[in-house]
């Protein structure tokens, strides 16, 4: 096999999505008559692990694009890498509006993500649907956990001025314990609380919550994917019911020929009943990739990113298209009330709303 | 010319004409070999030479790193000031520490380079409005005339044989062999009237000085630095290249951080599992190749010289 | 600033003793090693990451059993005691002749190996089970509710310290090992069996670890990583109460936990920052920890 038409990096979720997307191509016939050939490194979750592999990958194997990283602070690192070394990266995850706003952006940086603004104002929106007055909020300490909840602080004052901020938390990611936390929010008897807490920090938080009342006394809005499938399967009946939750993609919705093809196709290719939801966004990242170079007939990286603003391409979830402007998916949010439901032995979301970007994520 | 300096002679030449190989990938690497290599040889200085065991050396590497990067980047300071502060400031931060460190002795002394290191980390992880916190700074200036890969990797190379050359006056000084008086026997050194803690100190002060001057080169090819840098972890990773290399060789270190730096390029290629890998090499190291490397490669050569 | 009701400040306070008890019983297995044996363990975080995955696989095995948590944590914490004792009689045990920095290196190299095994065998997902439905509810003290399992948790950690305390003192083995911290080359030449000895205390070490991991599983997502976020904070608690020092590590587990606790009142965001800052002012002002001994070699 001759050498390649991209190259990636990547966190582990999404690395099936992505492994999937270029299989599919590749059976297709590849991109320019070439199949897309996918270099996996593992970041280890530190934006140092990140910017070095990536470094190497440039200078070692040539790649043209990176897609990739998992938190902000790797987004971030990744894309100054991309920046000096002038390769086109997109960035499936990381969320901070930090990556692509005036002064950080540049031409080689794009997103497929949705950005904090649009995950914390869709949040706003349903918190402000209900009479709740004190708010309470918790996030991680870093870029990610500080950007959204300032964009749900912000959006949630312009749309209900008379809310009031009780107490904000702000655990280190990866914090093992909670309990201080928890109990220093019931204490100033909060009616709501808004997590950004995702991954183990999520699972951490309500198993640890749950026999303070935690959730009868305090209505939750959780961003940071809490309604993920992989986070109700682990946490089965401890994954608290009535919580309003988000998620990157849902096996059962939408319901649509083209998700359920997906979801098929995604079953078959991990040998998963269920399969992941963060699969998603390496999928439709490399196909953003594949898609550009295709619409520019060429790997020749500034050809690609001038194809690559401005285009709409379909994906499982709909249309997807990539500002030009900014550089940015318009890439909404699905949002759900966790249920427990006779079909599944974990709970879902039900009913699930997608959320657009467009009106969001400036 | 002793036998060994004719080799040493020919080893720079070799590295001098890399750049000729016109593959960015082992300049690359090449760059990254000498960086590591030179913080592996400061940190001998302490362990090898002196007895001293410091967990934490990955605290004067990042305080090297940030303290050029941040004056370049938030000061506009030009780069030949600021690669000199980190330096001093590496040095400072050493006796500082160094003075609490060396009143204890083996493994309280690893201790506490090891818990002083960590409140380094922590300041600098969570001083965003300074060091960026846990996203780093990013974007370092390249310094004027250093902005290809090329040049900036033989100015790496040219810092880091003068650094070598400086250090290994150093050993073989008399104050060399004071140190080395001290590791094999720090009591009897005391009895007969040397301040043993002093030239301790001194040691920890010089190791802290030539930690901080691959900090400082590691920020500027990087671009980017990050905590992680002044973690735990990382004292552990040079401390491994150290004894890989060879601790009771002044070269080791450098052969050590060559061949774990090699070693994870080729196996991440193949594989996530490099830490699995590297726990692995370094079991087999300890039980079977206490000398390192070089310290195997010694002990052969004397073997068929005897045998001869 | 209003005062703060009591209750909420007792609430409070219990939280940082959860907490503070799991600390204390991974310190403590920590501090005992390094008491006797001098060694540093790094691969304790490794064995408490162990405990936690091995309870998990345990809880599938024994789901029909009616007490299945229980069983899983016994035959966890016993599996993590048994590696632990492996490894210490098969390889830890040939490097004491050699320097410390060899043991050190030695353990560290147990982290890097321990830490990629356990994501072969179980992956990188958070895995996650639940609270044992003896344990499942809540108190309530003074209007607030506290979790039944947080305060089985805080009962457990002194009776395990007491227990420890009664066979220091009043058994023939813990005569031995407190003499072994002192004198170890005195004790052999009494015909005590010493590599033994060691290799008992290396097992009751990683048992503690163990057993910590397997009773955080429930309260805990078990991720890749858990080993070194918990290495960390055990070496901050043994360098705060002393190294080697059992109520030293006591002191030091509480002394954490309730920093935390109330310092995300303070200062939310600084509450590790804290920390490091108590840490560095007992290692200025007393290198051998709050209640440690100061020792020549």
């Amino acid at each position: 096999m001759f050498l390649t038409g991209g190259g990636a990096l990547f966190g582990q979720p999404a690395k099936v999505g992505a492994e999937m997307a270029v299989k599919e191509i590749n059976e297709k016939g590849g991109v320019l008559g070439r199949p897309i050939e996918l270099l996996i490194r593992d970041c280890k979750g530190t934006p140092d692990e990140a910017t070095r592999v990536a470094r190497e990958l440039i200078a070692k194997e040539n790649v043209q694009f990176l897609v990739g990283g998992l938190t902000a602070a790797q987004g971030l690192a990744l894309s100054e890498v991309a920046k000096t070394e002038k390769i086109l990266y997109i960035a499936p995850i990381s969320k901070t509006t930090a990556m692509t706003e005036p002064g950080k952006l540049h031409p080689y940086v794009f997103r497929s993500a949705a950005n904090t603004n649009t995950e914390g104002r869709s949040a706003a929106v349903f918190m402000a649907k209900h009479p709740w007055k004190r708010i309470y909020t918790i996030g991680p300490d870093y870029e990610y956990g500080q950007m959204v909840t300032k964009a749900f602080v912000e959006w949630l004052k312009k749309l209900k001025p008379d809310v009031e901020i009780v107490a904000q938390g702000w655990p280190k990611l990866g914090e093992p314990d909670f309990t201080p936390f928890i109990t220093a929010a019931l204490g100033k008897k909060p009616d709501a609380a808004f997590f950004s807490l995702w991954g183990g920090d999520f699972v951490n938080f309500t198993k640890q919550a749950g026999p303070y009342g935690f959730f009868e006394k305090v209505k939750v809005v959780a961003a940071g994917e809490g309604g993920s499938p992989e986070t109700a399967i682990s946490l089965k009946d401890d994954l608290p019911l009535g919580i309003t939750t988000n998620a990157y993609d849902l096996f059962y919705y939408p319901d649509t020929p083209e998700h359920k093809s997906y979801v098929e196709r995604l079953k078959a290719f991990t040998k998963q009943e269920y399969p992941p939801s963060w699969a998603i966004t390496g999928y439709i990242a490399v196909n953003f990739l594949a898609e550009a170079i295709k619409k520019a007939n060429s790997t020749d990286t500034m050809k690609v990113i001038k194809a690559l603003e401005g285009l709409t391409i379909d994906t499982p979830i709909g249309k997807q298209t990539m500002r030009a402007k900014d550089h940015q998916a318009n890439r909404g949010q699905f949002w759900g009330t966790t249920t427990k439901v006779p079909e599944y032995p974990f709970p879902i979301l039900r009913p699930v709303e997608y959320i657009p970007a467009d009106n969001l994520m400036d | 010319m002793p036998r060994e300096n004719w080799f040493l002679v020919i080893i720079i030449l070799c590295l001098a004409l890399l750049p000729m190989s016109e593959s960015r990938f082992y300049i690359f690497l090449g760059t990254d070999i000498l960086i590591m290599g030179l913080f592996a040889v400061s940190l001998n200085l302490l362990l090898g030479y002196t007895g001293l065991v410091s967990f934490g050396q990955a605290a004067y590497f990042g305080i090297g790193a940030y303290t050029c990067a941040l004056l370049m980047k938030k000061a506009s300071v030009a780069f030949p000031i600021a690669f000199a502060a980190a330096a001093v400031f590496g040095a400072v931060a050493a006796l500082i520490i160094g003075f609490f460190c060396i009143r204890l002795t083996k493994i309280y002394f690893a201790m506490l380079t090891l818990a002083f290191s960590q409140i380094v980390w922590a300041i600098v992880f969570k001083w965003n409005s300074l060091t960026g916190g846990d996203n780093g700074l990013i974007g370092i200036p390249f310094p004027q005339h250093l902005d290809s890969p090329t040049r900036f990797y033989y100015f790496t190379l040219f810092v880091v044989v003068l650094s070598l050359f400086l250090l290994r006056k150093l050993v073989n000084s008399p104050l060399g062999r004071m140190l080395t008086t001290i590791r094999e026997n720090p009591e009897r050194t005391e009895f007969i009237g040397i301040n043993v803690k002093k030239f301790q100190l001194i040691a920890f002060m010089i190791s802290g000085f030539f930690s901080a001057i691959p900090g400082a080169l590691f920020g500027i090819f990087n671009h980017s630095i990050f905590p992680d840098l002044l973690f735990w972890s990382h004292s552990a990773e040079v401390l491994i290249m150290t004894i890989l290399g060879g601790m009771y060789s002044f070269f080791g270190p450098m052969v050590g951080a060559a061949v774990i730096l090699y070693l994870r390029m080729l196996v991440t290629s193949y594989t996530q599992y490099w830490p699995l890998i590297m726990g692995t090499i370094l079991t087999l190291l300890l039980f079977f190749f206490p000398g390192g490397i070089l310290g195997f490669l010694r002990s052969q050569l004397t073997f068929l010289k005897r045998n001869r | 600033m209003q005062l703060p009701d009591p209750s909420f400040l007792l609430i409070q306070c219990l939280s940082g003793l959860t907490y503070a008890m799991f600390l204390f019983l991974i310190a403590s297995g920590l501090s005992l090693i390094f008491g006797i044996l001098r060694v540093l363990n790094f691969a304790h975080g490794s064995f408490y990451m162990l405990g936690a995955y091995l309870t998990y696989q345990f809880v599938s095995y024994f789901i029909n059993s009616p007490a299945y948590f229980w069983w899983a944590v016994l035959f966890a914490s016993v599996s993590v005691a048994l590696i632990g004792g492996i490894i210490e009689m098969l390889l830890l045990s040939r490097l004491y002749v050699r320097e410390e920095l060899n043991q050190l290196l030695f353990t560290y190299a147990l982290v890097l190996i321990l830490g990629d095994f356990a994501k072969i065998i179980w992956g990188t997902g958070q895995l996650s089970i639940s609270r044992p439905a003896i344990l499942k509810g809540a108190v309530q003290i003074f209007g607030q509710y506290f979790p039944e399992y947080n305060i089985f948790i805080i009962l457990l950690g002194p009776g395990i310290a007491l227990l420890f305390w009664l066979i220091m003192t009043h058994t023939r083995w813990g005569r031995i090992i407190r003499a072994a911290a002192l004198d170890r080359e005195m004790l052999g030449t009494l015909g005590v069996n010493v590599s033994w000895l060691f290799t008992v205390v290396f097992t009751i070490g990683a048992w503690m670890a163990g057993l910590g991991g397997a009773l955080v599983a429930p309260i805990a997502a078990i991720v890749p990583g858990m080993d070194v976020e918990i290495i960390i904070s055990a070496f901050i608690v043994v360098v705060i109460g002393g190294l080697g020092s059992f109520w030293g590590t006591l002191l030091g587990a509480v002394i954490l936990g309730q920093v935390i606790s109330f310092g995300i009142l303070v200062l939310p965001r600084l509450s590790m920052v804290f920390i490091y800052i108590l840490m560095a002012v007992v290692l200025i002002l007393r290198p051998w920890g709050l209640l440690g001994k100061p020792l020549k070699r």
